[in-house]
């Protein structure tokens, strides 16, 4: 059964925005959505015995161990380490279009690496190998993956000191990483995919082409969906400074039927190419985009 | 110039602001935001800022305009022409230049006041100067350049009019037009100024300030000088505060003819008597004073021309002793020279051999009775009447209607018929119109008439005639009927106590002099003219002058006296709370009448109407523009 946003109470960005460091808030948003889990989402990949545990009403009555309830008359359940060989690469988008954000909660890259870190934190808890790749139109930033104890922090850290700067050209970092993969994994693409569509629908294949699942969050502020302006406003392009004065009024008919035609593409187009696509609006809660990459990952496997 | 009939509207304009206010207000620093998805916005159709700040702009003009109509509409404009023009203030000059200020020096120190009065007239104020004595005249129109008011006051000269403020300040209230105003009256404040009663009136919120020349300086005048069969007496006045011995001259058609002295006490008059009947046409007394005012040093006057007015009376036979004996004793009572009138008689017979030489002379004509009056006597009388004669008929028993009907002439539509058979014996006269000169004389006691009875009555109708008094039957006692340029009067009775007993009353002598004096007023001779009473086309100076003989039948050309008018000899003087408390302040009727005007040029124009159309065109076009720069 999918999650859903609406299950359970998440975390509202702006709260999760207040956290003091990066892995504070990636703890604090990992940890708050699987404590809350009944089922256990690692079920089937995990292989190597770790300890028993005294059974607690809510736990599962398939990991009981029954050998042990009929020697001790006791219910032990049994917990086992997960292992895995399962590469997964993050690629974060800090162009400057990344760097926009309104309503006093995080920018598209505050939100986009508070995400990258939370699955960071959530991939390394269940021993996965990632890595992190930043990139505007080149890459800036690329940590190999590793699923060693002290790689999270080498991760966190590398977050850390990203800052957005330049000019997106999202195929290129893709195509470059999809050359430099070698093992089969999954990569999960953080941008505002403010770039030609063709392009990035052609880089992110390009790694299905490799056996890479893909797994795309496209982060969108609230703003640039539902274009909320309403007093005539010079806006200033991020990455180019090109500035175009328009009133609300009158543009944001044209701009809603742009930005959805783009969004329905890219859903439509990486859809038939059994590419995940998130659509996460900075206003909506990181654990949903959490919940999808979990959803993505059981569907992986 | 465009004046408004309510201005106060106009501070609705101020609303014009709140668009203007709310338009820098909400210009705050122009909203930039950092945006990333840039190139989306500009495949939307992109408004170019400088189109739409012009856009706005003429949104803000446009709403602007609006209100600013809008207040306009309200305020009623129009374009003002004559007194409705403007609320500038104003400043008059009222320069006095009677003959008081004649002696030497004074009237230099009035012009000199009259400029200082120029000079402090408030900034901006027009200024216009008026100079007055008997009468006023503007010399200088209320302007802005104040060197036309000093021309005006500098040629300005002291005549021989006697002081008269209420008409300098009707003149001058009649320029400030009921605008702001100040009136600078420069006199030497003779209380004589006013006449017994007088009043002035000026708009409310006027000023009235007097710059004082100064009291006359020890004056001799000659007040009045009378002319009796067997000397001629002169009346000389002091008005210095001292005795003083006057040497007074007379000369007869301006040969000298006597000398006198006469001592006079401070502040008063004597009488010089020049014995010996006067022979000539021209007298005049002069008195010597070289330094007092010298327009009233002399006095004429003309001997011999003071003989009664003569008035023709048409009987059956002539004899007026016999046939109009209590109109001739009534015409020939009188206490004063001039109201008695000299009597001539003639049978309606005998008309038809008269010129119309011969009869014009006379002041008027009564007829009394039409019998064996010929057509040839009734166009006389016509013509008479046509050219400005006056006659009264008195349609007793001996006038008959049918005559009477021509002698008014051609156009006429007076009629009179004898009295209706059994008709009530007794009626009393009541007038109908009490202001006519007729009666003024009986103005206030109107009742003394009706102790008249009047036992017949002739029937008088005409529509051309004006009623001024009936009977108390109803019937019609006495008419006017104009005829030419003159008039008849006619009463429905006789005048000779047969069918009435108006005779044998203390009424009929006045009432008769009144009537004749009314039909005679173009024809009685006066030969003794105050400067501001003489006829028109005669010098105001003063002399014996020839004037030109206005009305048929005064025998053309005649010698009359003008002289100046001897109150203003009287130096008594007014002090200026005197002076400010005979002036009346009228509820702004200046104003008053300048709004009515201003109202009816308003309604003329309809200005309103074509500000609140400008406002409409200018919200609609608002409207279109506002929907497309939303």
């Amino acid at each position: 059964m999918p999650w859903t946003a609406h299950d359970r109470p998440f975390l509202d960005p702006a709260v999760v925005s207040r956290l003091g460091t990066l892995e504070l808030k990636a703890r604090t948003v990992v940890e708050g959505l699987l404590s809350g889990l009944h089922r256990s989402p690692f079920k089937g990949f995990s292989v190597e015995f770790a300890e028993y545990r005294q059974y607690i009403p809510g736990d599962d009555i398939a990991t009981i161990d029954w050998k042990v309830y009929a020697r001790s008359d006791r219910y032990y359940i049994k917990k086992f380490e997960e292992e895995t060989n399962l590469d997964c690469h993050l690629m974060l988008d800090v162009s400057g279009s990344m760097g926009y954000g309104s309503h006093h909660v995080m920018s598209k890259f505050e939100y986009g690496a508070c995400l990258a870190a939370s699955l960071g934190y959530l991939m390394n808890r269940q021993r996965d190998a990632v890595g992190l790749t930043a990139f505007d139109e080149n890459i800036v930033t690329m940590l190999p993956a590793s699923s060693r104890p002290g790689h999270l922090l080498s991760l966190l850290v590398t977050l850390d000191r990203l800052k957005t700067a330049r000019q997106t050209n999202v195929s290129k970092p893709l195509h470059q990483l999809a050359d430099t993969l070698t093992k089969r994994g999954i990569v999960v693409l953080i941008s505002d995919l403010l770039d030609d569509p063709a392009e990035i629908i052609r880089g992110l294949k390009h790694f299905q082409f490799r056996g890479i699942d893909v797994i795309v969050f496209h982060v969108l502020d609230h703003d640039e969906i539902e274009f909320p302006f309403e007093r005539a406003t010079r806006f200033e392009d991020l990455e180019t400074s090109e500035e175009v004065m328009a009133v609300p009024g009158v543009v944001r008919a044209q701009y809603l039927k742009e930005i959805g035609a783009l969004i329905e593409r890219y859903r439509r187009e990486l859809g038939s190419s059994g590419i995940d696509y998130q659509l996460v609006d900075t206003n909506q809660p990181l654990e949903i985009a959490l919940l999808s990459y979990l959803s993505a990952r059981s569907r992986s496997l | 110039m465009l004046s408004f009939l309510a201005p106060l509207f106009l501070a609705g304009a101020a609303a014009a602001a709140v668009p203007i206010v709310l338009h820098l207000l909400k210009r705050e620093p122009e909203a930039r935001v950092k945006f990333a998805a840039v190139k989306l916005i500009k495949q939307a159709p992109v408004e170019y800022t400088d189109r739409r700040r012009l856009r706005e702009l003429l949104l803000l003009a446009l709403r602007v305009t609006a209100l600013l109509l809008l207040a306009l509409a309200f305020a009623r404009p129009f374009v003002a022409t004559g007194a409705a023009v403007g609320t500038t203030g104003v400043t008059v000059v009222a320069l006095d230049t009677s003959y008081s200020l004649a002696a030497p020096g004074r009237f230099e120190r009035a012009r000199q006041l009259a400029k200082d009065a120029v000079a402090r007239a408030p900034a901006g104020d027009l200024v216009g100067v008026v100079t007055f004595a008997d009468q006023a005249e503007i010399v200088s129109a209320p302007g802005s350049d104040r060197t036309l008011a000093n021309d005006a006051i500098q040629q300005a000269s002291p005549g021989f009019g006697a002081t008269r403020y209420r008409a300098a300040l009707s003149a001058a209230s009649q320029h400030l037009a009921g605008r702001r105003g100040t009136v600078v009256v420069v006199t030497d404040l003779q209380e004589n100024g006013w006449d017994a009663g007088d009043r002035a009136s000026v708009p409310e919120g006027t000023t009235i300030q007097v710059a004082d020349v100064g009291a006359m300086p020890p004056n001799l005048a000659v007040t009045a000088v009378r002319v009796l069969a067997d000397r001629v007496v002169a009346t000389v006045h002091n008005g210095s505060p001292r005795a003083r011995d006057a040497r007074v001259h007379l000369t007869i058609d301006k040969r000298p003819a006597g000398d006198a002295v006469v001592s006079l006490g401070a502040s008063q008059s004597a009488e010089a008597t020049f014995a010996g009947a006067p022979r000539g046409t021209a007298a005049a007394v002069t008195v010597d004073d070289p330094d007092g005012i010298q327009a009233d040093n002399v006095r004429y006057a003309v001997l011999g021309g003071t003989s009664p007015s003569s008035v023709l009376v048409v009987t059956g036979s002539g004899d007026v002793n016999r046939d109009a004996f209590y109109v001739q004793h009534a015409l020939a009572a009188g206490t004063r020279a001039d109201a008695a009138f000299q009597i001539a008689g003639v049978a309606a017979a005998q008309l038809a051999s008269w010129t119309e030489e011969r009869l014009a002379p006379h002041a008027a004509v009564l007829l009394l009775s039409t019998r064996g009056l010929e057509r040839r006597g009734r166009e006389l009388l016509a013509g008479y009447v046509q050219h400005g004669g006056g006659l009264f008929i008195a349609a007793g028993p001996e006038v008959d209607g049918e005559v009477v009907g021509d002698v008014l002439g051609a156009g006429s539509t007076l009629q009179i018929a004898a009295p209706n058979v059994g008709k009530p014996a007794s009626r009393v006269l009541a007038p109908a119109d009490g202001r006519h000169p007729v009666f003024q004389t009986f103005a206030a006691n109107p009742a003394s008439l009706g102790l008249v009875t009047f036992r017949n009555a002739a029937r008088v109708a005409g529509t051309a005639c004006q009623t001024l008094a009936r009977f108390t039957t109803g019937e019609t006692a006495l008419v006017e009927c104009p005829a030419g340029e003159g008039r008849a009067i006619v009463i429905a009775s006789d005048l000779d106590n047969r069918w009435n007993d108006f005779p044998l009353h203390a009424t009929f002598v006045p009432f008769v002099h009144e009537v004749v004096r009314f039909l005679a007023s173009a024809h009685l001779q006066t030969v003794d003219y105050l400067i501001g009473d003489a006829p028109p086309g005669v010098p105001r100076v003063p002399g014996i002058v020839t004037a030109g003989a206005a009305a048929r039948g005064a025998g053309g050309a005649r010698a009359i006296a003008v002289n100046v008018d001897p109150r203003e000899s009287d130096p008594a003087r007014l002090s200026m709370d005197d002076f400010q408390s005979a002036v009346t302040r009228l509820k702004d009727t200046g104003a008053l009448e300048t709004r009515g005007e201003a109202r009816q040029q308003e309604d003329q124009q309809h200005l309103w109407q074509y500000a609140l159309a400008a406002m409409a065109i200018l919200l609609a076009a608002e409207g279109v523009l506002a929907a497309r720069t939303a």
